[in-house]
């Protein structure tokens, strides 16, 4: 392990890690450009410069540790060199920060601040380009704040292997382009190179112009959409910014998602449906109880529930693979005495949706079904009988993806869902669920990784939650009148 | 010559520019193979980028990135006669952006267009190597060195008439 000194404070870098690599490691941020930890090194933007005793100027992103190393990062010739590179890097750069989505999180506009900060020296007129160019109908281009830095190039050859971006032409004319077979409109994971990039050059066309940065939050969560469960931050207006003006829908709104960093092995990266978890969450919802279509409300439902379930002998149960592991306990706690209990597959693969490849996306998609199969292991045919032999009485069934046309003859039927459908209607008992943005649960991978969600919002207050639900339906829960 | 040649015409000459790098160095064989799929049409077709990338099994941006970043190689068609003007540094000194100016007017075209009968394209092109005689003037790719205007333009009236 070679120690090495970075502006007089001794680290330990690992074998093998450059000058970056260490220093980042113990907290020491060198600025950069074109160098992504999880991207191979370009050494194009020069920014990370740094000096070393002896050696004079180098690359910190391409420079191997090596014992002794005297580093400094912010010397008067280091500050001069990288003062030069950011003018450099800014020459041709439009003064678009004002309109541009990505200020506030924007490593060239932080830089320009606090390495630089001045006007630009030079009185020539900038290089224009193309300002609105469609690298496909997810992402949209602006030519002119581009800074050739190579990392959303590298990204589809090194991650998503799709070859589809390059830098076209040379000089102050180079242009990033997508290829002409279309590979990149194709990559499903191409929405990674928004994160990527480091400045506004690459932009979500979903949510252009919906929000200043500032104005959103993360809440931590899991994306629900396949068994690989990656872990996401999903963006939401804060608190102090609703704004009143408008619509309430848009204060509850998911404006993007991006991936979170756990540090898990596959890398900082999802793929597009990923990114697409607000039409997913967003769909009609299903806001209120009824019994046998008509609306009552929610504590009347419930009562019947447990009416019905108490006048039922053979009981069945199909719970949810997109139910939390806290749920899913609360079942099996609450009436997994009662209900013989299966697992259903709320979501299946859509048409035109990637089944599975050997980067992340599973063929199974939904989030939990690992969890829910371990808590339930009963296999087999649901409606036909229950083990005993007898034709079910008692049908419950939770979550999407339920064909109440499968329902045995004379059975009673009590459904639990979040969305809209209009079988709803024809159960004997309907109650509306809350989604996954408006509660806190885990979820457990197919490789067992159990992840934490949080909620983002409240729960509208005539939809149950599950846990309380299940809770409330328990034998002995109902207080007799 | 008999037949005109096709992209599989030129396959052998590709397998024998092959053997001289070593296996792994397939994009090495992209600039040599565009420099001879040019010659033999003039141009590179776009079928010839996809046709090219599955000879060599490479990426078709490797492909798309040295056809657009060497100013050399082209994906149109050129003219019968192609005037290509240098306009880097000592040619510009020297007076290209003149004689540019002039031969743009001679012909009616401006530079990268042309002819609508075929016959001519005009051209910038970046350092011909021969700064020492600027500016230098290419057609079809024969050196006019020290060009002047007149001179050029006497050139370009006997091409016209030939
Ligand atoms: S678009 Fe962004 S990531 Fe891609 S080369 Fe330009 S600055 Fe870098
Ligand atoms: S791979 Fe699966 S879990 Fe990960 S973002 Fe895509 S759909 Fe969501
Ligand atoms: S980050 Fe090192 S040269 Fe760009």
């Amino acid at each position: 392990m070679p120690r090495i000194v970075v502006d007089g404070r001794a680290i330990d870098a690992a074998g093998g890690q450059s000058v970056i690599e260490a220093a980042r490691a113990h907290g020491i941020d060198i600025p950069h450009f074109c160098w992504h930890p999880s991207l191979s090194v370009a050494g194009s933007c020069r920014v990370c410069v740094v000096e070393v005793e002896g050696r004079g100027l180098d690359i910190a992103c391409n420079l191997p540790a090596t014992e002794g190393m005297q580093v400094f990062t912010d010397s008067p010739a280091v500050r001069e060199r990288r003062r030069e590179m950011l003018e450099l890097t800014l020459l041709n750069h439009p003064v678009d920060c004002g309109i541009c989505d990505k200020a506030g999180e924007c490593t060239l506009q932080d830089y320009h601040y606090a390495h630089n900060g001045a006007a630009s020296a030079s009185g020539e007129r900038k290089v224009r380009a193309t300002k609105f160019h469609a690298l496909s109908d997810r992402i949209v281009l602006d030519n002119e704040r581009c800074i050739l830095c190579s990392r959303c190039v590298r990204f589809t050859h090194e991650v998503s292997k799709s070859h589809g971006l390059g830098i076209l032409h040379r000089g102050d004319g180079s242009l990033l382009r997508e290829t002409g077979d279309g590979a990149f409109a194709r990559d499903p994971y191409s929405d990674n190179v928004l994160d990527v990039c480091p400045v506004g050059a690459l932009l979500s066309r979903s949510s252009l112009y919906r929000a200043r940065v500032w104005y959103l939050q993360p809440t931590r969560s899991v994306c629900p959409g396949c068994a690989r469960g990656c872990p996401v931050d999903l963006w939401h207006r804060k608190p102090e910014w609703r704004l009143n003006a408008l619509d309430p829908a848009k204060n509850r709104a998911i404006v993007r998602v991006t991936p979170r960093d756990d540090g898990r092995p596959e890398g900082p990266w999802i793929c597009n449906k990923g990114r697409d978890l607000a039409a997913l969450f967003e769909r009609p919802r299903a806001m209120q109880a009824m019994l046998h279509g008509r609306a009552v409300p929610l504590d009347v439902a419930i009562d019947a529930a447990a009416d019905l379930i108490d006048s039922s002998k053979t009981r069945i149960a199909l719970v949810s693979s997109w139910a939390s592991n806290e749920e899913l306990a609360a079942f099996k706690d609450a009436l997994g005495e009662r209900f013989t209990t299966f697992v259903k597959e709320d979501h299946r693969p859509l048409p035109g949706e990637t089944i599975e490849d050997d980067f992340l996306i599973r063929a199974d998609k939904n989030p939990n079904a690992t969890a829910a199969a371990a808590l339930f292991p009963v296999r087999g045919k649901p409606m036909s009988a229950a083990p005993s032999g007898q034709p079910p009485d008692l049908v419950l069934a939770w979550g999407e993806g339920f064909d109440a046309r499968g329902l045995p003859d004379g059975a009673r039927a009590i459904v639990l869902d979040a969305y809209g459908h209009a079988d709803h209607a024809r159960a004997d008992v309907f109650i509306p669920l809350s989604i996954q943005t408006e509660r806190a649960g885990h979820y457990t991978n197919f490789q067992g990784v159990v992840r934490a969600f949080d909620a983002c919002f409240d729960k509208p207050a005539s939809v149950a939650d599950a846990q309380e639900l299940f809770a409330a339906l328990a034998v002995g829960a109902r207080v007799p009148a | 010559m008999s037949a005109s040649p096709t992209f599989a015409s030129l396959v052998p000459e590709f397998d024998a520019l092959r053997r001289r790098f070593p296996p792994g160095f397939e994009s090495s064989l992209v600039l040599p193979c565009l420099r001879r799929l040019q010659e033999a049409w003039g141009h590179v077709e776009d079928s010839d980028i996809a046709a090219l990338a599955e000879y060599l099994a490479v990426p078709r941006v490797q492909i798309e990135e040295a056809l657009s970043f060497y100013g050399q190689l082209r994906r149109e068609p050129v003219g019968r006669w192609h005037v290509e003007v240098c306009r880097n540094v000592s040619c510009s000194l020297r007076g290209a952006e003149t004689l540019l100016e002039r031969l743009s007017s001679k012909l009616g075209l401006a530079p990268g267009d042309t002819s609508a009968d075929g016959r001519f394209t005009l051209s910038t092109c970046e350092c011909l190597g021969s700064c020492g005689t600027a500016p230098v003037v290419l057609v079809n790719g024969v050196y006019h060195e020290n060009a002047s205007a007149p001179e050029i333009e006497r050139m370009i009236e006997g091409l016209e008439r030939a």
